[in-house]
């Protein structure tokens, strides 16, 4: 597991008395998010079963079984790939208004996609980085790892923005 | 039925009635943070305990966090493959 990382542009999210979360976020970090959410879907949409990235967002229930790992995801794969694309799509209108407004705001609902969804990015950040173990070395200079690493912060602060309220998870 | 029948049965049904276990393996990318959170807000485990699988997972590469029949598993399985965890389902004991 990884820990989080301090952002330099998002200050992260806090929490009004309603239970929406809220950030300010500028134009180009929620174009940025927006883009990468929409590389996940084509990813999903798209993505060969071959592709490692793929093959972590799908893992095979059973490791030493390959037979029961093929029915498990004939009937569960479909429905775990479009919660994942409705996910990436909520984190893409969810921006849409951000873009212009410079505030992200995120209901109940749109923090659980965001959780979700996040960490699909940044899983697919880290196949593409070749980040396989807790203690390597992050590869200084590579933007993609900048890009993974600002992805980390803002999960992060998603989670201490939830657990700052009172009542827990809404 | 011969006694080597009766053993063989015996043992099939041992082998039904063991429960299942859901298990998360550890990756580098979730956050101590996060994990933590997926414990606490879909297994429902109270904070210390959820911190406890959570550390788990994270020092020993693997922790047990439900047990029960083999469908219920492999939903909770499913369920931390939404929330992007690596889970997998094994026969309790192995």
């Amino acid at each position: 597991m990884g820990h989080g990382f301090k952002g330099r542009i998002l200050k992260g999210f806090s929490r009004d008395r309603s239970g929406k979360l809220r950030a300010s976020i500028d134009r180009d970090e929620a174009l940025l998010l927006q883009s990468l959410a929409g590389q996940l879907i084509d990813l999903l949409q798209h993505g060969r079963a071959a592709d490692t990235a793929i093959q972590r967002l799908f893992p095979d229930v059973y490791p030493d079984d390959e037979a029961a790992s093929a029915e498990f995801k004939r009937l569960t794969l479909g429905g775990l790939r479009d919660r994942k694309i409705l996910n990436a799509e909520s984190i893409m209108s969810s921006l849409s208004a951000a873009v212009e407004t410079g505030e992200l705001e995120l209901d109940g609902d749109q923090i659980q996609s965001w959780l979700r969804g996040l960490t699909d990015i940044r899983l697919t950040l880290a196949d593409r980085l070749g980040i396989v173990s807790d203690d390597q070395e992050p590869l200084d200079g590579e933007p993609m790892q900048g890009l993974y690493d600002w992805l980390g912060f803002l999960q992060n602060s998603l989670v201490e923005a939830l657990d700052s309220s009172p009542r827990g998870r809404q | 039925m011969t006694k080597t029948e009766e053993e063989i049965e015996q043992r099939e049904e041992t082998a039904l009635d063991q429960p299942w276990v859901t298990i998360v393996h550890n990756d580098p990318v979730n956050l101590m943070s996060y994990v933590s959170y997926v414990f606490r807000s879909y297994f429902g485990y109270p904070p210390a305990e959820a911190e406890r699988l959570m550390l788990q997972v994270h020092l020993t590469g693997r922790a047990v966090v439900a047990t029960g029949p083999r469908e219920e598993m492999e939903a909770h399985a499913e369920a931390m493959h939404d929330f992007g965890l690596w889970a997998t389902v094994s026969r309790a004991g192995f």
